[in-house]
């Protein structure tokens, strides 16, 4: 029976896509003095220049999260990335499991000018990986950010790149990149890189060879009628 | 089928031993006007004497009535019988609405005839609530009025179903565009990941926070261990319909009914399992990072089609079927030769006209839900695929030996959601001409030749027996047109009525004295629902009720009325009359059909109902064209 036999593919399943679609968690700490920006968190530091954000305060101020919304051009395929900021609020907890569920790659985000935050990535991480329960931990694509490196000239730093690049080393060769989410430094190679990274780790997918059939059939359809 | 006639026919047989409870009620309500059937002539003028009289004495009360909503505010909840469960806001809102339109209508009412108050429906009218008069008027009026005038600027996009074009559009729009929030009516399908999987206006993609948001709103509430079915925001319903991974979700502020608008997503759910199965569900088990996207990708079109319907296709809530009209003889014949190909191992075969149907025959124990139906029939008639198959598609299909597609016959899997929503079933589909096509389900994935070999034995059959050319000309000539309802007073006489075609070929016809006003007394429009059949039949659209936007304005009458009708709440209704500024409003439901008509905002009250009986009288009579009779009975 054909309605049995199922495909396994690899990377196929993605030449059906024209355009791939990743979720992506930003977790970091509510970070003291964050005020000091003009505007009140990474994400929409990034914004400023590089994502397209709408209406993020009134969700936040209900839900406790931030939606956020990026294209990243990476080789010849366009990424939407769905960006989940959770602007490091406890409300965001409200949201459970439901938060984490089918993310694609996850950034932690922390603050080179306080300690506390950098040390706050560890938890990030676990809470992470026991909510969304990734089938490869192993493997799964983090980022880590070291933002703010603008902040004061860098003489406020108090977490060198160093110390970040070994903890990121020991959880599996993290890739690291710091950022100026204010300057719009370096952030969109973070992007390029979660959307390769996010790339790499796409599952096989047990797929009815049904639905391959039917793809088939729309796209050479698709293509028939814009030769007519 | 002869119990129908009875509950209409033998209004004043009181030893009707069919119905119990239904019928006593309905005779009640129709007493007074079944005893005034034969006597037809003298009464007539003191009963419109009458008519004037209490009308006028009603409308009066009915003014202070919704008056003194206005001064209590709140208090208007316990009139609005449908929009009981709303906030206290929403609800003074839309007294205050009501309002507005109560001097309007009291003017109408007082200009026109009122019912007698004799009438079962004085009372009637008291427990069916002011829904005759008041939740008629509220909402409803003001949205009508206000879609006239927002349709061609805001939508854009004419209505027409000329000019329809099934597709996605404004795919530039996002949650951030003016006209994005403006339009009327979204709808979503995403995943309980809160990815983005369909979205009727703008692109998917670039509405990834927009969908995240109503996923996290979702999740936000059942987290609370509660469910999330309807939020309100001023004139705005959001609904939502959880459905394992899949959620979907319709933000409308066209004040449909919420059943009629969950009935709606539901739609676009069994829509998704036709296209899909329900075996994304294991998908999303397995890895929730699975993004369906792709796999529905190029549907669009279906989805847009099957939208579209939910305005002009009164399928889509009554659950019902309807048939192209024909003489019994053809229907018969076409009926024989598939049945004789159902026998072969064929699980449905069906042919059908656009979308109604010529016939259609199931293997022994199989039934067709007509909610499959439709789902079907709008796959089939907006995927361009299976009217114009290429060449270039058989080198293609030659790597799935088990599928097959040439010119003008294509063998697709599909899925029927209410017969087996885990099972891929093979559709053989051949169109005949333009509107003409046949389809053939089976559960073999092998049966491309055989299901070829039916086809050519059923084409000759149907040749042979001038089916084909009766289904063009049924299509041509229409079926039940409100100008013809028969005129004879007393249809209790046992007289045959002539089939559809005759007086249509008649030299005298009665309509031509109502071209432009509908039909006798003011009728302009009917659907009857048989419900042991799970057909329906509609009559044809003629002036004063021409035009798109008339006809979704109507058909969306109706769908409060329907969605009113069933509301388990209060208990089913036996009969609803309802007068707003657009309709007088008649809803009839018996344990063997639903009659909706629609009639002058002007018509008599008595005289209408009187209408209705003859309708379904004429309906009876002619049942043999209409329905398809003797077919297995559909299963819910």
């Amino acid at each position: 029976m054909a309605s049995r036999r199922r495909m396994l593919l690899k990377g196929c399943w993605s030449e059906f896509a024209n355009a791939l679609f990743m979720k992506c968690l930003l977790l970091r700490d509510l970070w003291q003095g964050w005020e000091d920006f003009s505007d009140e968190s990474v994400s929409c530091n990034v914004q400023l220049k590089y994502v397209n954000r709408k209406f993020s305060n009134q969700y936040k101020a209900t839900i406790g999260a931030d939606f956020l919304t990026k294209e990243v051009q990476f080789e010849d395929r366009l990424f939407t990335l769905q960006i989940w900021d959770t602007a490091g609020q406890e409300r965001f907890q409200s949201l459970g499991v439901a938060f984490y569920r089918g993310a694609d790659c996850c950034v932690l985000v922390y603050d080179v000018n306080v300690m506390k935050s950098f040390d706050n990535l560890n938890n990030w991480r676990e809470e992470f990986l026991i909510q969304a329960s990734p089938s490869d931990p192993e493997n799964f694509p983090f980022v880590v950010l070291g933002n703010k490196i603008d902040v004061d000239g860098g003489n406020s730093r108090v977490v060198s790149e160093k110390k970040a690049k070994a903890w990121c080393a020991s959880k599996g060769n993290i890739p690291y990149f710091e950022t100026s989410a204010k300057e719009g430094f370096n952030v969109e190679a973070a992007f390029q890189c979660i959307a390769k990274n996010a790339l790499k780790n796409e599952p096989e997918e047990e797929i009815c060879s049904q639905w391959i059939y039917l793809k088939v059939l729309r796209s050479t359809l698709e293509a028939s009628s814009v030769i007519d | 089928m002869s119990s129908d006639l009875s509950s209409s026919t033998s209004g004043d047989d009181p030893a009707d031993p069919n119905h119990d409870s239904a019928p006593k009620t309905l005779e009640d309500q129709f007493a007074s006007v079944a005893l005034n059937v034969p006597e037809n002539d003298a009464p007539a003028s003191q009963e419109s004497l009458n008519g004037v009289a209490n009308g006028s004495l009603t409308d009066n009360n009915h003014r202070t009535e919704i008056e003194s909503n206005e001064r209590q505010g709140t208090a208007g909840g316990a009139e609005e019988r449908i929009e009981s469960n709303l906030e206290v806001e929403e609800v003074r809102e839309s007294v205050e609405r009501s309002v507005v339109w109560t001097r309007t209508i009291s003017e109408l009412e007082v200009e026109g005839p009122s019912s007698p108050s004799s009438s079962g429906y004085a009372g009637e009218r008291g427990s069916t609530s002011a829904s005759s008069g008041g939740s008629g008027i509220d909402g409803m009026g003001e949205d009508e009025i206000q879609e006239v005038r927002n349709d061609g600027s805001i939508d854009g996009v004419s209505d027409s179903p000329a000019s329809w074009v099934p597709g996605k559009r404004h795919l530039d729009e996002d949650d951030a565009s003016i006209s994005w929030r403006k339009r009327k009516k979204h709808f979503f399908i995403l995943s309980n990941s809160g990815k983005p999987i369909y979205s009727r206006y703008g692109d998917e993609h670039k509405l990834a926070g927009f969908s995240a948001t109503l996923q996290a709103i979702i999740s936000f509430v059942e987290n609370g261990g509660d469910r999330v079915k309807l939020v309100r925001a001023g004139k705005h319903q959001v609904v939502f319909l959880v459905k394992g991974p899949i959620y979907l979700v319709c933000i409308s502020c066209t004040e449909e009914p919420y059943e009629s608008l969950r009935g709606q997503l539901e739609l676009i759910y069994g829509q998704m399992i036709l296209i899909l199965t329900k075996s994304v569900n294991r998908c999303f088990e397995k890895n929730p990072k699975f993004d369906m996207t792709p796999l529905l990708g190029g549907t669009d079109v279906v989805f847009s089609s099957l939208i579209h319907s939910f305005s002009w296709d009164p399928a889509t809530f009554l659950h019902a079927y309807t048939c192209l009209p024909l003489a019994y003889a053809t229907r018969q014949a076409a009926g024989a030769i598939l049945q004789d190909v159902a026998d072969s191992g064929v699980l449905f075969a069906i042919l059908m006209c656009k979308h109604k149907v010529v016939s259609l025959v199931g293997a022994q124990k199989a039934s067709l839900h007509p909610d499959d139906m439709l789902l079907l029939a709008n796959f089939v008639m907006s995927s361009e695929s299976f009217r114009q198959a290429t060449l270039t598609m058989l080198s293609l299909m030659s790597c799935f030996d088990d599928n097959f597609t040439s010119t003008s016959e294509s063998f697709s899997p599909i899925c029927l959601p209410r017969y087996n929503p885990m099972a891929f079933l093979y559709a053989y589909v051949h169109y005949f001409d333009v509107d003409t096509y046949l389809m053939l389900l089976t559960t073999s994935s092998d049966a491309f030749y055989h299901l070829k070999d039916c086809r050519i034995r059923i084409e000759m059959v149907l040749l042979k027996s001038n089916v084909l050319s009766e289904v063009q000309r049924s299509m041509l000539d229409g079926g039940m047109h409100v100008e013809d309802l028969p005129m004879d007073p007393s249809p209790r006489s046992g007289y045959l009525s002539p089939h559809l075609g005759q007086p249509r070929d008649s030299p005298e016809r009665f309509r031509e004295s109502y071209v432009g006003i509908g039909g006798p007394a003011g009728l302009w429009h009917f659907i009857y629902r048989s419900i042991f059949l799970d057909q329906y039949v509609s009559s044809e659209l003629s002036p004063p009720i021409n035009g798109p936007r008339q006809q979704k304005r109507l058909y969306r009458a109706y769908q409060k009325l329907y969605a009113s009708m069933h509301d388990r709440g209060i208990g089913p209704h036996k009969t609803q009359f309802r007068r707003d500024e657009n309709y007088v409003l008649l809803c009839w439901v018996t344990p063997d059909f639903e009659l909706y008509a629609a009639f002058d905002p002007l018509a008599d009250k008595a005289l209408a109902i009187k209408t209705c009986n003859r309708v379904s009288q004429w309906v009876k009579d002619v049942e043999n064209e209409i329905f398809l009779l003797g077919a297995s009975p559909f299963s819910w």
